[in-house]
């Protein structure tokens, strides 16, 4: 299975914290296991400008530690794109340093309407995985 | 008076009413006469006489499935108008299994409805369904899901699950010991605090009407036999882009209920902090 799944509460969560940081970008972590979601992260962005994010470190590690400690892995990082599609940027691609992680992008040009997608960047490529909303 | 065989075998006599009724099923041949008697032979249980429930059983019942269980301890009030469509003005007050059971009759008066005016619970659940082939829920809440996915996967009964929400519906067929069920898509339910009331998040409502529909159909497949059920898969629909999507569910062989070393043996009550049924 490729598809990320992840229930329509889960994401209702995660595009709330991505409207909350408008007009700054916002990010978190999607925890679970396979390419199932069950848990979210809404991070703080250590660089809140509307165009880049930089993960809290200390929060970050703590995340890390939970996760391990649950048995949880780190499933897709999140981070929105509050005037740009949702597709990644080159400054995302190049930072795009968890392989075995997929990266979901909230676009809100249209925030009544977001637009979720998530890709998997390795080795630079992009490759879009389908995010599957479950009720 | 006509007759439906089986390998030579008289196993069913239609009468010329039944015949006229059910013509368009009978030309079918993947149906045929002996469809129809298994369609007429069979006993299904509908969880909730709600938005997913009224056309789910209005369906069957003009199918003529010939047992229907409606589980329900709620009353029709105007607001379940908009899209419960077994209810009417005339209903308002009355309990919905009943207020259902007179609409099914007036469509078809061969069809035995069963009214259950209970709740269902990790109490009940497996004496009801113990009665009947196939299960369909047609609630919207979580712990109910996952009650209902358990009690059928332990009792070994195929269930076709059903859910909507906003502008969004999904469908999917459990077939225990064969495909997956719905703790293999999510091994638990999300934190209560997560999920969207039902009242507050609000349901077009002719989705009712697509998603009840997808169910009735899965739910004569499984009788007759014939087609592919949406086992190991979910479809979801997508009512303002007009898009359905087939997702694949695999089996999870380490699955806490359906696998090979099951680790939920007994039924859970997830009720607090939920909504009810749609």
């Amino acid at each position: 299975m490729t598809e990320l799944l992840i229930f329509r509460g889960f994401a209702d969560q995660m595009v709330t914290h991505c409207r909350a940081c408008y007009p700054n970008e916002a990010c978190g972590i999607l925890a679970g296991t396979g390419n199932r979601v069950t848990r979210v992260y809404p991070m703080s962005n250590a660089e809140p400008t509307p165009v880049s994010y930089f993960m809290q470190p200390k929060e970050q590690l703590r995340v890390m530690k939970e996760l391990r400690q649950e048995g949880l892995a780190m499933v897709a990082i999140f981070h929105s794109h509050p005037q740009s599609p949702a597709y990644p940027s080159v400054k995302d691609i190049s930072l795009a340093f968890y392989p075995e992680a997929l990266y979901v992008i909230v676009g809100l040009m249209n925030r009544e309407a977001p637009a979720i997608k998530a890709y998997s960047i390795i080795d630079g490529v992009v490759k879009e995985t389908l995010f599957e909303i479950t009720l | 008076m006509a007759f439906a065989h089986t390998e030579g075998k008289r196993i069913m006599e239609f009468t010329e009413e039944q015949l006229q009724r059910y013509s368009r099923h009978i030309i079918l041949p993947e149906v045929g006469g002996r469809g129809q008697a298994k369609i007429i032979n069979a006993k299904v249980v509908i969880i909730g006489a709600g938005g997913l429930g009224c056309p789910v059983g209005y369906y069957l019942t003009a199918a003529g499935v010939g047992t229907i269980g409606l589980i329900d301890n709620d009353v029709v009030e105007i607001s379940n108008l908009q899209r419960q469509i077994a209810h009417s003005v005339h209903t308002i007050g009355m309990l919905k299994v009943e207020s259902a059971e007179k609409t099914f009759k007036a469509l078809n008066p061969d069809v035995n409805i069963i009214a259950h005016k209970v709740r269902i619970s990790k109490d009940n659940i497996i004496d009801i369904i113990k009665d009947y082939d196939i299960v369909v829920d047609g609630s919207d809440n979580f712990p109910t899901r996952y009650l209902v996915n358990d009690a059928c996967v332990m009792a070994k009964k195929p269930l076709v699950s059903g859910a909507i929400l906003k502008f969004e519906g999904q469908v999917t067929t459990i077939i225990p010991g064969e495909g997956h069920c719905y703790r293999c898509l999510f091994e638990e339910p999300p934190p209560a605090g997560l999920v969207p009331s039902c009242q507050e998040a609000g349901v077009l409502g002719v989705l009712t009407g697509v998603v009840g529909s997808l169910q009735a159909t899965e739910v004569l497949k499984l009788i007759l036999g014939k087609g592919e059920p949406l086992k190991n898969s979910l479809l979801v629909y997508d009512a303002l882009k007009t898009i359905f999507r087939r997702v694949k569910v695999p089996k999870n062989p380490n699955c806490a209920v359906c696998g090979e070393k099951p680790t939920i043996t007994e039924l859970i009550d997830y009720n607090e902090g939920y909504c009810s049924l749609p």
